[in-house]
């Protein structure tokens, strides 16, 4: 591993109008090391790459990249020295080819030699290890594979150094732990790696080097050999995480009761087999699971979004017949796994988004009227619950950070007495300390009476945070029995199918 | 505001200015007779409120289709049929009842004239743009043969219905020199109002913008969407259908062939030009009155009427860029 150092930012200084995004900001990264990023929601991480790819020109400070100081106006530029970025959310377009995709925007000349380009996307693609059926549409490939295709991308354009946001969240652990022996694989061959992240196990097993933003400054940046997840943790968050023990559950009445549940997943075979289960108010309960197994079909199906077969009932009253709507108004709540297309409008205000679904309910609807005083009630609830930055609730929603928008998507499911809440990665995107809080209040929550289900994709996070276990797999629930509650290896081969 | 807005706005003046020269007149002097013409004078204030109104009832439906996602191009279309059918109602009923049970009827089957529409883009996924054109095109040639066939008036060589009655017409609400205004007007604020209500208080205007807003999250949210857009083409269609018995009932007092004269589709306009807020379509279709107004009286000096073509088109791309910059500079 070589010491020479491939970026180095020194006193970059961000300022949008009197708000200082980042102050005096230093980073340095090491050739052919993968370098991780961290921080909380605005604590400045994404401006800083912004900065280094060319997004942002920076208030005041340097860029030197290769040894060479750099004053970029356009990402273009960046790239043309060597740095590419992959967000958050791809830029995969769907009714191109993937070939068309790997090349949109740096095609070799006016017209396109496609023999010639696949033949080099398949040697590009071979030297990673990766496989693509070059001239299927991209509408079909998955989160995993999306991500794949967009490093691909930046090596199409001779990116050296590469930006990754949050390359895992979209990532089943599996996908994960592959995507970042690839990193390793393409750092020994010569390429530098950043990556933003949340997840600090990500940061311990697989980065060399950690930087640490907080509120904008520097905090630390070290070797990962020299620190600990409790001494990053502490950095990110700057005080000891301290959550009071939980006390512990108690199941009540029956909530949910499902039977025989099957549900037709998007390809027209069983997404959900023949699932039968029931939850209990006062416990918090994990569905483990690699995604894609159907919890999002089990979701959809409870609420009455998709067709299905067999039976489901809250606090004993049948649901099939009933609407969306008439599910809502009896106290299910839904914080939906695509923050954008299913839970918000992003065009709209924090405050009209606070009651969207929550509109049928009294006092919200009042006779034909949307009560004006109990929508601002509820926008001051949602902004209130878990700690959230933005300026007023009549600013538009899309405005906020993605971690702040889902604490406002999730903080709404606690509105309005739920009965049931089916929390799809409540937590994702939102930063260490906030996430503590929202686990914390899903089992008050629960221990206030409602049932809560849980999908996570990370067994860790169940294991810390559930009272008690489901696993599906291929549209199957099985339930540990009670001497392997604990154990991860088990849940593990329950998850796979290996048992 | 920055130097490409100052740009753009300075090179769509240079097309209108240049429109102007190839028609052979003096630019600057026929802009200040454009605006003396429509707003100088009480009897340029009428024609260009008379111009206005039916386009801020149209604005009005092309609008809240817009809301819920629809682009309602059969505008014109609803406001052909209704205001066909407000006169059949009215000639059939003389006196006050006719002129509300005209406007009734005029409402009524604009709506149904969007009805299919509604129901094809909500159920089979038929798009609206499609099929209001469609239905664009059977207004048309339907009230044509309705006003050649049995709604003419015998007595005309043209085709035109009769002429309503005085007591059937709606009144004027101001008098004063040659400023007239009718209640047509009056009526048209009512509805954008009443629209500004509906959208911004109610569950269902609620339900109308969620959807447009995003329909997937509105599915989500326990909306039922398929209804919500059927409902939405279909007020959007009564709006229109209402514009057009207005026009009849107020100021044009009998129905003939070629009614709209294309108003349907400057109302696209009005509603665009007023971007997310139903009370910007009143200044909206002012703007729009005064260059239909203005452009008329320039005919008179030889220069063509798609000149108010040009005028629209220009002010909307300005419009549209500055919005657009506002936006990407947010993001």
């Amino acid at each position: 591993m070589s010491a020479e150092s491939v970026v180095d930012l020194s006193g970059i200084v961000q300022k949008f109008g009197r708000v200082t995004a980042l102050d005096g900001v230093a980073l340095t990264v090491r050739k052919q090391t993968i370098h991780a990023l961290v921080g909380e929601n605005g604590a400045g991480k994404t401006t800083l790459m912004k900065v280094l790819y060319g997004a942002l020109k920076p208030t005041e400070g340097k860029v030197i990249v290769e040894g060479q100081e750099r004053h970029f106006t356009k990402p273009q530029d960046a790239l043309a020295a060597g740095i590419g970025m992959v967000s958050q959310h791809y830029s995969i377009i769907g009714e191109l080819t993937c070939l068309e995709n790997l090349m949109l925007g740096a095609e070799p000349g006016w017209t396109i030699p496609f023999a010639n380009a696949r033949t080099k996307a398949t040697e590009l693609a071979t030297q990673m290890g990766f496989s693509f059926d070059w001239d299927a549409l991209a509408e079909g490939i998955g989160p995993a594979q999306a991500q794949k295709l967009e490093i691909l991308k930046l090596l199409w354009r001779g990116a050296r150094i590469m930006i990754l946001d949050e390359p895992t969240a979209m990532l089943s652990p599996t996908d994960a732990d592959l995507l970042f022996a690839k990193l390793h694989e393409l750092a020994d061959s010569g390429t530098t790696i950043i990556v933003v992240t949340h997840r600090l196990p990500e940061v311990m097993d697989h980065c060399d080097d950690v930087t640490v933003l907080r509120g904008g400054k520097l905090i630390a940046s070290k070797p990962v050999s020299e620190t600990n997840p409790e001494e990053l943790t502490e950095m990110i968050v700057g005080h000891s995480v301290d959550i009071p023990a939980p006390t512990p559950a108690t199941p009540g009445a029956v909530i949910l009761g499902v039977s025989g549940l099957t549900v037709k997943g998007e390809r027209g075979d069983d997404a959900v087999k023949n699932v039968s289960f029931e939850l209990r108010g006062g416990e918090l309960t994990g569905l483990a699971g690699v995604d894609g197994n159907g919890q999002r079909e089990l979701f959809q199906a409870i609420l009455g979004l998709l067709p299905f077969s067999g039976s489901v009932a809250l606090d004993g009253v049948d649901l099939t017949k009933k609407s969306t709507k008439d599910r809502l108004v009896a106290g299910i709540r839904l914080i939906a796994e695509d923050r954008h297309h299913e839970a918000v409008i992003e065009d709209w205000s924090i405050e009209l988004n606070g009651v969207l679904g929550l509109h049928h309910t009294e006092p919200i609807r009042r006779g034909m009227l949307v009560s004006a005083n109990a929508r601002k009630e509820i926008g001051e609830a949602v902004t209130n619950r878990f700690p959230t930055k933005f300026d007023r609730v009549g600013q538009r929603f899309g405005d906020l950070s993605g971690g702040n928008q889902q604490k406002v998507v999730t903080a709404r499911a606690f509105q309005q007495n739920p009965r049931l809440i089916l929390a799809f990665q409540p937590t994702r995107g939102i930063d260490i300390h906030v996430s503590a809080l929202v686990f914390q209040a899903l089992k008050e929550q629960a221990r206030a009476g409602s049932a809560v289900l849980l999908v996570s994709f990370d067994i860790d996070e169940i294991l810390e945070h559930c009272d008690r276990v489901l696993v599906i797999n291929h549209g199957e629930i099985n339930e540990p029995p009670e001497h392997l509650r604990g154990d991860r290896q088990a849940i593990g081969r329950l998850m796979v199918g290996a048992e | 505001m920055n130097w490409r807005f100052a740009l753009l706005a300075l090179g769509g003046f240079a097309v209108v200015y240049f429109a102007l020269v190839v028609c052979g007149v003096v630019p600057l002097e026929s802009l200040a007779k454009m605006i003396q013409s429509a707003v100088g004078s009480p009897a340029g204030w009428r024609n260009t409120l008379r111009q206005a109104t039916p386009l801020l009832i149209l604005g009005a439906a092309v609008f809240v289709a817009l809301r819920a996602g629809l682009f309602n191009i059969g505008a014109d279309g609803q406001f052909v049929m209704g205001a066909m059918s407000g006169t059949a109602v009215a000639l059939a009923n003389p006196g006050p009842v006719g002129m509300v049970l005209g406007m009734v009827s005029g409402a009524l089957v604009g709506a149904l004239w969007a009805l299919p529409a509604g129901w094809i883009k909500a159920y089979r996924g038929g798009h609206e743009v499609i099929t209001t054109i469609m239905l664009n095109n059977i207004a048309r040639v339907l009230s044509l043969w309705m006003v050649t066939g049995i709604m003419k008036d015998p007595d005309e060589q043209a085709a035109t219905t009769k002429y309503l009655p005085t007591e059937t017409l709606l009144p004027l609400i101001y008098r004063e020199k040659a400023l007239q205004i009718n209640l047509a007007l009056l009526l048209g604020i009512a509805a954008v109002i009443g629209l500004w209500f509906y959208l911004k208080k109610t569950v269902s205007g609620y339900e109308l913008e969620a959807t447009g807003g995003n329909p997937t999250a509105a599915r989500f949210a326990g909306i039922a969407v398929k209804q919500v857009t059927l409902k939405a083409m279909c007020l959007s269609g009564a709006l229109a259908g209402f514009a057009g018995a207005l026009q009849v009932l107020a100021y044009e007092e009998r129905f003939y062939g070629g009614f709209s004269g294309g108003v349907g589709f400057d109302a696209l306009g009005v509603a665009l030009l007023a971007a997310g807020s139903p009370i910007a379509l009143l200044p909206s279709a002012l703007l729009f009155g005064i260059i239909a107004q203005g452009t008329t009286a320039l005919s008179l000096d030889g220069v063509p009427k798609g000149m108010s073509g040009i005028l629209l088109g220009v002010l909307i791309i300005v419009f549209a860029a500055y919005r657009y910059r506002k936006e990407a500079a947010r993001d």
